[in-house]
């Protein structure tokens, strides 16, 4: 059970899970246990943003990634989201569920809205590139309050 | 970049209980209270505006809503009722808004629970984005019949 960062701006709570890392788009990075396997979804900041999901489309299990390559996309109640891999590598599995609780990626987006697993080319130097919890709170947490200070 | 926007009607007193009503977007209608009220009758009323500014909000937000969820929708109609409630100090206020949605959609090959399910997520995505629903102290409730159909 993941642990939580939360941070309220404005009228809204955003918690970041504990035990993953962040690009800073917001997409978490979670390592499986399997050498070199990652589980991709988007951070919470990202799914309240974003809106309500009505489809979520991955690409295919086998599809090989650039780090920056889209891994897939959201069509959300507001707009068409599309989500960038910070790992380099070729997608594994993708989370069929999505298919029919594409909402999962809102109610549950450190869990069973999770998006794909990719299996990482060179993980410890994609590593390097990511945010800690921490850091990505701070980030997001700027960003958000960016966005709600132009309102 | 500014994330507000103004909306503005005119009314003026035409005498007795009557008035005029200027809407921002153009129309305009002779106004008066509810007969109960002293008011008149045959005339768009404060009330009728009140539960007819959420209904048609509601069904503008699930018309966007179906679009984005890929609904085949065939028809909508929405009766809507607003509970006025006299308080002991001969205050007044809605207490209450009642939505019953008759939605009717083709399955569009697709199995019928998977798109009725769909029409319910629209939905709930119309009364949470809808702007009217969402500046009333009313309780909202949305008591839909969804009807899928083989074509």
């Amino acid at each position: 059970m993941a642990e939580f960062l939360e941070t309220t701006i404005d009228k809204f709570i955003f918690r970041v899970a504990a035990d993953r890392r962040y690009s800073r788009d917001g997409v978490w990075v979670q390592e499986c246990g399997v050498d070199g396997q990652v589980r991709l979804g988007v951070g919470d900041f990202v799914q309240q943003r974003s809106g309500d999901a009505a489809f979520v489309h991955v690409k295919p299990a086998g599809t090989r990634l650039a780090s920056g390559d889209e891994f897939a996309e959201m069509e959300t109640i507001k707009a068409n989201v599309g989500l960038v891999s910070p790992v380099a590598g070729e997608i594994v599995e993708v989370n069929k569920d999505l298919d029919m609780s594409p909402e999962n990626v809102n109610l549950d987006p450190y869990g069973k809205g999770w998006v794909a697993v990719v299996q990482a080319a060179d993980w410890g130097a994609d590593r390097v590139g990511l945010l800690d919890p921490v850091a990505y709170l701070s980030a997001m947490r700027a960003q958000a309050e960016e966005e709600v200070g132009a309102s | 970049m500014s994330r507000t926007a103004t909306y503005h009607t005119t009314v003026r007193w035409k005498g007795d209980h009557r008035g005029h009503l200027v809407m921002g977007n153009g129309p305009e209608y002779e106004f008066s209270a509810p007969p109960d009220a002293h008011g008149c009758a045959g005339v768009f009323t404060p009330e009728d505006a009140y539960v007819a500014a959420a209904n048609t909000c509601v069904m503008m937000m699930f018309l966007w809503a179906a679009e984005r969820f890929k609904l085949r929708l065939l028809s909508y109609e929405c009766r809507t009722e607003g509970t006025k409630l006299v308080e002991l100090d001969r205050t007044e206020l809605f207490t209450r808004l009642h939505f019953r949605p008759k939605i009717r959609v083709a399955a569009g090959g697709e199995p019928s629970p998977v798109v009725e399910a769909r029409v319910r997520r629209a939905l709930q995505s119309a009364r949470k984005y809808s702007l009217v629903a969402n500046s009333v102290k009313s309780e909202i409730v949305v008591d839909p019949e969804i009807v899928v159909e083989e074509c």
